[in-house]
């Protein structure tokens, strides 16, 4: 729906209001003091040289730049300092050999900057206004799977009473006038009969479509109680409420690995999965590999869910650096396959090309915390090994079956067999075997 | 009798509090073979937490089945050509440790074109995100997540970087922005996307053989 005017997104809570009246109040004296070209001119030199080391206003590898020139104040060459840091430091300052001490002894890289382009780049951070946060970019996952639309037993519900209703009035009315046709024929009324009775005399009349009604009754009966005997124990698919436990800490798969958002790759984290037959859980050292870097999440909860990384794997982020207090995070198993079943992610994932959402489902773009999508039945088993063509192009281990079959005469009747419907399936080359998974 | 009734009783609040449990997967009803006797990893291995105390259940699920390894042991290699791959890596996390790594490590692998197309496999599932398609530091990572920039391969920082110095910055990982990435990739892998690395520094040609092989692996 478009919106009515500019006006109503501005006024659309007092909270936005009051939010954009302190920008206007903030900006309108720093717009007049700020000189925008050497602003603009410092911020281009800082993203392209100093910005993977630096923040403006946050210690990283190195100090945050925000008052360096302050800091530097009748201690030394800051110039001199951030050209050749190496070379700075031999000439005995004080100062810089503190920084250098205090940042790991982390060498900086020479920079051919010149001292205009250092004060364009030291005027950026001291006038440093931080962007205006995008508000709203974190997906909201839907909630996927299962049986989404709304049970219809309801309306069935209501539609029987409606007939029980109608079909009861309608005996009354049967009844009445039979009482009365009796009494005019100097009877007497009849008796009222149950409708049970009724019910039982009508059978005993009508034993053909007695027994007949009654079998389908039954029949109905025995096959919903074997449906829903196959459902128990299951977890997910789209007959039941997909299993999703929660988790020690609330990881979103959507905004680490959707394809719109940071679009990692699954197996940076699950880095197991072609090698071996687990797929891993990550251990806390992986998500330090960026989390290091990034302490503040897209909100205050995905804050806090980071300061619990931090908890577990001791990083002090005010100071950058372990304090060798850890505490293991207990994950909560979702896929939860029994032992007599061998399932391999790497023989999936490396030979048989398979990709993750094919059993994962929508994981990178639906799901925050993962819940198990596939049903994980023999069934749902077999039944792709019995669909999915093998992927024989280069790939190591199936040159060797091909040059079998293609080599023997029988091996040459089997092939002719298997290409009948022109694919060769897993369930062909023995996916539908009981010793493939169970031994 | 009573004595049994007695004992099914927290069975049976135990059903219910199974069948109401959001984080729990539900009742092993034929727990037979549903548990491995073998240690395996990802399982709490054991016995199944319905049919025992919780004290046992409790300490079967907090032992810790991921070690490290002990000290001073080399992992076993099946391929004995690989077996050096194992062997502890020489030059310490430390500035000079860089320098030194950067003066006299050199690749075990000789740079050829099928190791930079093994390297790019590699290198899309575990720096692409940050480092960009060509190495210019324009990944998703950077471009949405707002994180520091990397610099690029073929820039004036990182052109003629050694590659003993990419790799041990694979090794140990480099300021505060990249982590090691030792624990996801062999050391074997590592010096497979070095090559990948050298070759996106030539801007795109194998390093040495002066032929452009973009057609090959830069383009998609």
């Amino acid at each position: 729906m478009p919106r009515p005017s500019r006006i109503s997104t501005l006024f659309a809570g007092p909270r936005q209001f009051f939010f954009a009246l302190f920008l206007l109040l903030a900006a309108a004296p720093l717009t007049a003091q700020v000189d925008q070209a050497l602003y603009d001119q410092g911020q281009k030199i800082f993203k392209g040289n100093c910005a993977s080391c630096h923040k403006v206003d946050k210690k990283m590898t190195g100090p945050a730049l925000q008052g360096a020139r302050a800091r530097w104040e009748g201690k030394g060459d800051i110039y001199a300092w951030i050209r050749n840091s190496t070379a700075y430091l031999k000439t005995g300052n004080a100062y810089a050999n503190q920084i250098f001490a205090e940042y790991n002894k982390s060498v900086m890289t020479p920079m051919a900057l010149t001292d205009a382009e250092i004060d364009a780049v030291l005027y950026f951070a001291d006038n440093y206004a931080p962007p205006a946060p995008a508000g709203g970019t974190t997906p909201v996952a839907a909630p996927v799977g299962g049986p989404q639309t709304a049970p219809a037993w309801p309306w069935l519900l209501i539609v029987a009473l409606l007939f029980a209703i109608v079909w009861m009035s309608l005996r009354g009315v049967k009844n009445q006038l039979r009482s009365a046709v009796s009494e005019a024929e100097g009877h007497g009324p009849v008796a009222n009969e149950t409708w049970w009775v009724s019910l039982k005399g009508w059978a005993w009349r009508n034993k053909a479509w007695a027994s007949v009604i009654s079998l389908l009754i039954l029949s109905y009966l025995v096959v919903q109680l074997w449906n829903w005997a196959f459902v128990i124990g299951v977890y997910g698919g789209d007959q039941v409420q997909h299993y999703k436990p929660s988790q020690p800490i609330a990881f979103n798969h959507t905004l680490h690995a959707g394809k719109d958002n940071l679009n990692i790759n699954c197996q940076y984290c699950h880095n197991s999965a072609e090698k071996s037959k687990h797929a891993g859980i990550p251990t806390a050292n992986v998500c330090m590999n960026c989390h290091q870097a990034v302490n503040v999440g897209r909100s205050e909860a995905g804050t806090a869910e980071i300061q619990k990384i931090y908890a577990a794997t001791g990083w002090d982020a005010e100071n950058n650096r372990y304090t060798g207090v850890e505490k293991p995070i207990m994950w909560n198993k979702v896929h939860n396959l029994p032992d007599h079943v061998y399932f391999s992610h790497a023989t999936h994932v490396a030979v048989g090309k398979i990709e993750c959402q094919k059993c994962h489902g929508p994981i990178d773009e639906k799901m925050d915390v993962a819940e198990q999508w596939a049903p994980l039945t023999m069934g749902w088993c077999i039944q792709c090994h019995g669909e999915t063509e093998v992927q024989m192009a280069g790939n190591g281990y199936y040159d060797e079956v091909h040059r079998r079959l293609k080599e023997n005469p029988i091996g040459q009747r089997e092939l002719r067999k298997y290409l009948e419907d022109e694919k060769i399936t897993v369930k062909e080359l023995g996916g539908w075997e009981c010793a493939k998974c169970h031994y | 009798m009573a004595m049994k009734l007695l004992k099914t009783l927290p069975a049976l609040a135990l059903l219910a509090a199974c069948a109401g449990d959001p984080d729990s997967p539900g009742i092993e009803y034929m727990p037979d073979m549903y548990r491995s006797p073998a240690v395996e990893a990802y399982v709490d291995y054991g016995q199944d937490p319905f049919y025992f105390a919780d004290s046992v259940v409790k300490r079967q699920r907090t032992t810790q089945s991921v070690r490290r390894p002990p000290a001073g042991t080399v992992p076993f290699a099946a391929d004995a050509a690989k077996a050096g791959f194992n062997f502890p890596y020489p030059y310490p996390n430390s500035p000079e440790g860089y320098e030194r790594a950067g003066a006299e490590l050199k690749s075990p692998i000789p740079l050829t074109q099928a190791t930079v197309d093994h390297g790019k496999v590699i290198y899309e599932k575990f720096c692409q995100h940050c480092h960009g398609v060509k190495g210019q530091g324009d990944g998703n990572v950077v471009t949405k997540g707002n994180y520091p920039v990397p610099p690029a391969y073929d820039g004036a920082q990182l052109k003629d970087l050694p590659e003993g110095k990419i790799f041990h910055s694979l090794m140990y990982g480099k300021n505060v922005a990249m982590g090691s990435h030792a624990g996801q990739l062999s050391r074997e892998e590592r010096w497979l996307v070095t090559h990948y690395v050298q070759y996106l520094q030539a801007g795109g040609r194998l390093p040495g053989a002066g032929a452009d092989t973009t057609a090959t692996a830069a383009t998609k």
